[in-house]
């Protein structure tokens, strides 16, 4: 039934395959992961990640911003990955806004529920597209039913399952009628589904919106000056932007592919890029120690997990799910891969997805143990579980040098515990297809990931892997608590009772491990030290973040 | 007779691109994966939004129906439409030709006067000046382009801020600021086969009676040189120099990649990731094409290099 969309995490593809001799680092670990499971009492467990960086003061005429790979469509309808993301949350806005600590704030519109199954959008007042034309209840119309419209090929359509209408009900309103009850769906609109395009231009564009050939037209504080194919997107100042109190100090922002970690290392050290969000860099410590860069760690939303795939052998038993949880060296993992950028995890969910009921969930996380190693646990629970000896197969890919040091620790963590563990190596393209295809996932037990959802809500990923049906639920996980917790919450209205209740199915998923989570990166920020203000938080990803970047003085 | 070479070295490039073309799409098609991963981002489609798409890029079509429409637009002068970036892959290939031309030919001057010249004087002065060359083209041809890159950007670009280290540049003299190092990273190991084959040619040539006959009869070592060394010896240097540059259109792809290039090699990797098989395509055929003419061009040298050949016959 609640069939959510999920995010094939390409990122874990996007990891450096070039050969890092940059990166011949000394292994230092850094950062707020070496904490462990020391945190007591009422230290949030984001404590130490900063949100945003302070506001920059200083007009720059012009700055390079680095994603792992070239920007390939610019419609929020087609956009699912790191580039697209951050090049579309530049310059589009949604109907709702993801502030940088994951809170829902008006975006374009303000919300509210005359019933649990309306809801209503109140357009800001002076609100206009980069043309000067004003935002109009038809172009939001226009903007969630292409998004919804199953003919279109977006890849949203599914966010909208509960709607049973779009309407414009007045001059600057537009109405939202459910099925039932819905919470969910605002998240969704402070994220891709939710961005408002113009509807003259872009059905003059047609098939070509959003592509190098077609353009796009939207509302944000940067407006898009080129997007050539290769050389990047250009974005530079809307001198006309509708929200007054922002004034970006960047007068142009040109995001550029830099596939290579050895280049995009050399970049920020020679200033030739001037900053990224480039995920799971090598080259981290090399980079906090020059002086011309400046790291900044933020909350993030993704987790690194191993997916459970198999149905059936070891790995369906609960038990056996526990002790490789038990016996895996998660510290390695956050030290060798994330270089320290990661908090060791207690649930499924990155405690940086705290975006509402913070207070709740913050209380049951602090009441939930770290994962932490214990052989000696783990070895009792595969001996009451009679599986010693037996084999699980993890597919993993040797191109893939994250993936392959990953599928390595548990594979240590197995034959710690007496499993045996066949590894099928595919190629880095091909490993997309351990998430598109049950051929390929046939015969495979597990594989790595690093997943997030589309806002800022634990349940937002967890829906995906327990719901009956949900699109990553590959080994038909079914525990009817944790569905009948998750359903409950989708139609509870109050915050901190929506809280309670995904914390509970969270905690419950913690110790079922429908996944078993790896570790919790934090989101990295890479800026040149004579640059500030970009958001740090992973809330970049689906909101503006570079409203305040500018130079320091 | 040079225009009927020239029109079989046509009719045989022609057939070559067919052939190319075929076996090209005939490998994406069979190679595992779907274009519609990279279309779907991953994530799992409703079925209505999958035949959209599907039946947006003829997906489902039989192969030889597909390998069909591609042929039929390229005779057209329609090479098909990107599937990722959803525009003209003629327009694609366009704005990127040229940091591949810019990057091969500098690279290919730097081989040809670096090379053909480390050579000659090593060729003609045995001693220190041929040991030292000896040993610095065994270590250069031992590194391999993408080591070569890493090592000049962390010396040239991270220590010394001589060049920049990545990027493409924009106007002439910043085009080739930017295209220096890899260049020269393109260019190293070929430079040390290069020098060393034309030490090599050299050698052999001063050693002919010819040439001992002309060193006794008292000809100045100039025209000796020039004359009756370099002439001969210019088919093998011509032979190495002509195979070494056309293989660097197919090594530039891993200098683009490590140096942030926009060019034609690092799309190409791109485009077979995503199996975007009409850029792949067309850019395959652009490749092949120049790789051909290299070699006509090469053959043309030959001829007037050394006037017993006659077009169209390799020397020797």
């Amino acid at each position: 039934m609640t069939v959510k969309h999920h995010r094939l995490r390409r990122a874990a593809l996007a990891l450096p395959l070039g050969i890092a001799l940059l990166a011949a680092g000394c292994g230092r670990s850094a950062g707020p992961a070496s904490a462990g499971g020391t945190a007591a009492g009422n230290v949030s467990p984001t404590a130490g990640l900063v949100l945003t960086t302070p506001a920059g003061t200083k007009q720059v005429p012009s700055v390079t911003w680095a994603v792992y790979r070239d920007v390939e469509t610019l419609d929020p309808m087609s956009a699912f990955d790191y580039p697209e993301n951050t090049a579309i949350s530049l310059m589009c806005e949604s109907l709702l806004l993801q502030a940088p600590d994951g809170a829902l704030r008006p975006g374009l519109a303000t919300v509210a529920n005359p019933s649990p199954t309306q809801m209503v959008f109140t357009l800001k007042p002076g609100v206009t597209f980069w043309n000067g034309q004003p935002v109009t209840p038809a172009d939001v119309v226009y903007s969630l039913d292409r998004q919804m419209n199953p003919a279109n090929g977006g890849f949203y359509g599914q966010v909208f399952s509960d709607v049973r209408s779009i309407q414009a009900t007045g001059t600057s309103q537009v109405t939202i009628t459910l099925t039932k009850p819905d919470y969910w769906l605002e998240g969704e609109l402070a994220s891709m589904p939710g961005i408002i395009l113009s509807k003259s231009y872009t059905q003059q564009q047609g098939k070509n919106y959003g592509t190098p050939a077609g353009g796009i037209m939207c509302t944000g504080p940067y407006e898009l000056k080129s997007f050539a194919a290769g050389a990047g997107v250009t974005a530079v100042v809307n001198p006309h932007y509708w929200n007054t109190a922002v004034k970006p100090l960047v007068q142009q922002i040109v995001i550029k592919g830099v596939p290579d970690i050895t280049s995009f290392t050399s970049g920020m050290l020679t200033g030739a890029i001037q900053g990224s969000y480039f995920f799971g860099a090598s080259t981290l410590d090399q980079l906090e120690h020059s002086s011309a860069v400046h790291v900044y760690q933020g909350p993030g939303q993704s987790t690194d997990a191993l997916v459970v795939s198999a149905a059936s052998g070891p790995l369906a038993n609960v038990k056996v799910r526990q002790a490789l949880s038990l016996a895996l060296n998660r510290q390695g993992i956050i030290s060798s891969v994330y270089k320290g950028a990661a908090l060791m995890p207690r649930w499924l969910a990155n405690p940086g997805t705290f975006g509402y009921g913070t207070s709740v969930f913050n209380a049951a996380y602090d009441r939930s143990p770290v994962m932490s190693q214990n052989l000696a646990q783990a070895k009792k629970l595969v001996q009451q579980a009679g599986v010693a000896g037996q084999t699980i197969t993890l597919g993993t890919s040797s191109q893939l040098s994250s993936i392959s040091a990953e599928t390595g620790a548990y594979q240590a963590a197995a034959q710690a515990i007496g499993l045996k563990v066949a590894l099928k190596s595919v190629s880095a393209d091909n490993y997309i297809n351990f998430f598109e295809s049950a051929q390929a996932r046939k015969g495979i037990d597990g594989f790595i990931t690093v997943n997030y959802g589309d806002y800022a809500d634990p349940a937002a990923l967890l829906s995906t892997i327990v719901m009956p049906g949900a699109s990553q639920n590959y080994d038909n996980y079914n525990n009817p608590q944790i569905t009948a917790l998750l359903e409950q919450a989708r139609g509870t209205a109050g915050a901190d009772a929506r809280a309670a209740l995904v914390a509970k199915a969270e905690q419950l998923a913690a110790q079922q491990l429908p996944w078993i989570p790896d570790a919790q990166p934090t989101n990295v920020l890479f800026l040149s030290s004579n640059l500030t203000g970009a958001v740090a938080s992973f809330s970049y990803m689906f909101a503006p973040w570079a409203d305040q970047l500018g130079g320091k003085s | 007779m040079r225009w009927r070479f020239l029109l079989r070295r046509l009719a045989m490039l022609a057939g070559t691109l067919l052939v190319a073309s075929f076996v090209i799409f005939g490998s994406l098609y069979v190679a595992p994966g779907s274009p519609l991963a990279a279309l779907s981002g991953g994530r799992a489609l409703p079925p209505g939004s999958l035949h959209v798409l599907e039946l947006r890029y003829h997906l489902n079509a039989p192969f030889l129906a597909q390998y069909w429409y591609w042929l039929d637009g390229a005779l057209h002068g329609n090479l098909g439409i990107s599937i990722t970036l959803r525009e003209n892959v003629s327009t694609l290939i366009a704005s990127r030709v040229w940091t591949t031309a810019g990057l091969v030919l500098y690279a290919s001057v730097i081989i040809a006067l670096i090379g053909i010249g480390l050579g000659i004087v090593s060729g003609l002065r045995p001693g220190k000046v041929d040991t030292s060359s000896l040993v610095a083209t065994a270590l250069t041809a031992a590194v391999p382009s993408f080591v070569a890159a890493i090592v000049l950007i962390l010396l040239f670009a991270v220590r010394l801020r001589w060049f920049p280290a990545l990027g493409n540049g924009s106007g002439l003299l910043s085009d080739v600021q930017h295209l220096t190092l890899p260049a020269i990273a393109l260019a190293l190991s070929s430079l040390a086969i290069v020098a060393r084959v034309t030490r090599t040619a050299i050698r052999e040539e001063a050693d002919r009676e010819h040439v001992q006959t002309a060193v006794s009869r008292g000809i100045p070592a100039r025209q000796l040189v020039r004359r009756h060394i370099l002439r001969n010896a210019a088919i093998p240097i011509t032979t190495i120099t002509g195979i070494t540059v056309a293989s660097l259109i197919a090594v530039a792809a891993v200098v683009e990649t490590a140096f942030s290039l926009n060019g034609l090699g690092s799309y190409l990797v791109q485009a077979a990731q995503t199996k975007d098989l009409a850029v792949v395509q067309g850019i395959s055929l652009v490749l092949v094409t120049a790789f051909v003419v290299v070699n006509l061009v090469v053959d043309v040298l030959y001829a007037l290099l050394d006037p017993r050949v006659a077009a169209g016959v390799r020397a020797r």
